[in-house]
């Protein structure tokens, strides 16, 4: 609720100091106008080519990091000489911005859709291998021993243990994950393109139209809102059992909450 | 036939040596405590039994059958009650059930025959984050009990629930337990418990090499309360007798507390 009242007040106070001239509303234009860009973006339909473009981009790159990084954790965490030269190699595109490498992906790939498609897809590998790579080793020994004193056998272990408590960790990681791919794909686009959300922001700076980059910046962040809903949801319902999601009847003993993958840097 | 018979057993942690030569025997259905100075090897001994550690030396059998792991006929229940927290009441009550071949259906008509029987009717549906500390051990003890083992190896079960709530578990564990028919190796702390609960009672010396050095017979018979046979007569003396004998290992182990 407070929340609300704050945003209501922060753009509620622009607007005004916009209106007033207290503002220079060429650099800051009120957010009613903004909203009207927006609105016009949408009716005239000019924006849907862009928009698709980068959508295809970040899904495309969402899809295939997943994939290729929660198969990458998994393998690593069942062969130890795989990883100790797998995982330092994360460690390492972990800790440096991997946007850095946007010209090189241009340079290789092309101003096409390829090079953000690879952007966006780094950026989410690296996540979804650390999700599912920390998913296994962070296993409660405890529950594997439990499993098999109650009579069951290798495959039991894994479907009851490791196949929920890693999806646990990957529910988790996706949600960062879908920011990520967004992330690749404008940037991508922002460094070189033909089209994409991206390309229209370049352009609208390129141009000082405050109004239309605040537009495109706002719808963008639309999208991923909704996006980040949709995941906190199916999060919400697939992790259900767990404390924190708890809507249902309350019981006041809770257990420890679950380490969350640190803060990585896109 | 014994439930358990455990001769010369060794047991070693790298070059640590845990246990060195532990004789003991258990007949069927009857309740066996095990009290010993922290980190005597207690648990170890525990855990060979059912078969998760592996001993140097000796032999351990359940009922007649040497063991090379985990067995059908044993029932484990661990201080720490593993619940998988991503399965609800009545699933993890029914897991050992369907490992055991048991329709879905069938395991979970038989999860809440247990359920209730544990007093935990219309808690099904919750997942134990959802339940208190005395109720997820009430759906550990439902997991175990309802593959009805032949002995149930338990280890500081009532460790982590407060005094009434323990009392309480007590009771109801004697009265399932003796229903069944079930052989008891119980390993505490606890001496009141271990005298209030069982037939025998083991002592264990300190380690490193522990081994077994007094067995104290209770008079108590069964069914009993566990809570009220705490009034009898006999039981202040058995607890200063047990006690005189562990002060002795206590003092070895010098006032180091270890796990």
């Amino acid at each position: 609720m407070s929340r609300v009242v704050a945003l209501t007040v922060f753009l509620g106070g622009w607007e005004l100091a916009s209106r007033a001239r207290w503002l220079d509303p060429f650099l800051f234009p009120p957010p009613s106008g903004v909203a009207w860009v927006v609105y016009e973006l949408v009716r005239s339909g000019q924006v849907w080519p862009h928009f698709r473009v980068t959508v295809t981009e970040a899904l495309a790159g969402l899809v295939l990091g997943t994939g290729t990084g929660a198969v990458l954790g998994l393998v690593c965490a069942g062969f130890r000489p795989l990883a100790e030269v797998v995982e330092p190699a994360m460690a390492l595109l972990n800790a440096i911005p991997r946007v850095i490498l946007a010209p090189v992906f241009v340079i290789w790939l092309g101003i096409g859709m390829a090079s953000k498609v690879a952007l966006s897809f780094l950026l989410v590998m690296v996540v979804m291998f650390f999700a599912t790579y920390t998913g296994i080793r962070e296993v409660d020994g405890r529950l594997v021993e439990r499993v098999r004193t109650l009579g069951g056998g290798r495959r039991e272990v894994v479907r009851e243990v490791y196949v929920p408590s890693v999806t646990a960790w990957v529910a988790s990681g996706l949600k960062v994950a879908v920011g990520f791919a967004f992330t690749g794909a404008v940037v991508g686009e922002f460094v070189a393109s033909s089209q994409g959300l991206g390309y229209l922001l370049s352009f609208a700076q390129s141009t000082y139209n405050a109004s239309l980059t605040l537009a495109l910046i706002a719808l963008v962040v639309g999208v991923i809102l909704l996006l980040f809903w949709g995941f906190g949801s199916l999060e919400r319902w697939w992790l259900r059992w767990k404390p924190e999601y708890r809507s249902r009847r309350a019981h006041p003993q809770a257990l420890p909450r679950t380490v969350r993958p640190a803060e990585q840097v896109p | 036939m014994s439930a358990l018979r455990i001769r010369g057993l060794e047991v070693r942690y790298g070059s640590h040596r845990v246990l060195g030569g532990v004789d003991l025997e258990l007949g069927e259905g009857e309740f066996l405590g095990l009290v010993g100075p922290s980190g005597c090897g207690k648990s170890t001994l525990l855990r060979c039994v059912a078969g998760l550690v592996q001993p140097e030396s000796g032999h351990v059998e359940v009922f007649g059958n040497p063991v090379r792991g985990p067995c059908p006929e044993v029932g484990i229940l661990f201080q720490d009650d593993a619940l998988l927290p991503w399965r609800t009441a009545r699933e993890n009550v029914a897991l050992p059930l369907r490992f055991r071949g048991a329709s879905p259906r069938e395991a979970q008509e038989q999860a809440d025959r247990w359920l209730r029987r544990v007093g935990l009717e219309g808690f099904g549906d919750h997942y134990p984050s959802e339940l208190s500390g005395g109720m997820r051990k009430r759906v550990a003890l439902a997991q175990v009990l309802a593959v009805r083992p032949r002995l149930l190896l338990m280890d500081e079960p009532f460790a982590s629930v407060d005094a009434i709530v323990r009392h309480v578990l007590e009771v109801d564990f004697c009265r399932l337990v003796a229903e069944a028919g079930t052989a008891v190796l119980l390993v505490t702390h606890d001496l009141e418990e271990a005298i209030s609960l069982c037939d025998r009672v083991a002592v264990m010396s300190a380690g490193p090499g522990a081994r077994i050095v007094a067995v104290y017979q209770i008079p108590f018979g069964r069914p009993r309360d566990p809570v009220a046979v705490r009034a009898e007569n006999e039981f202040g003396p058995l607890v200063r007798a047990v006690w005189e004998t562990l002060q002795v290992e206590v003092a070895r182990m010098g006032w180091e507390l270890s796990a």
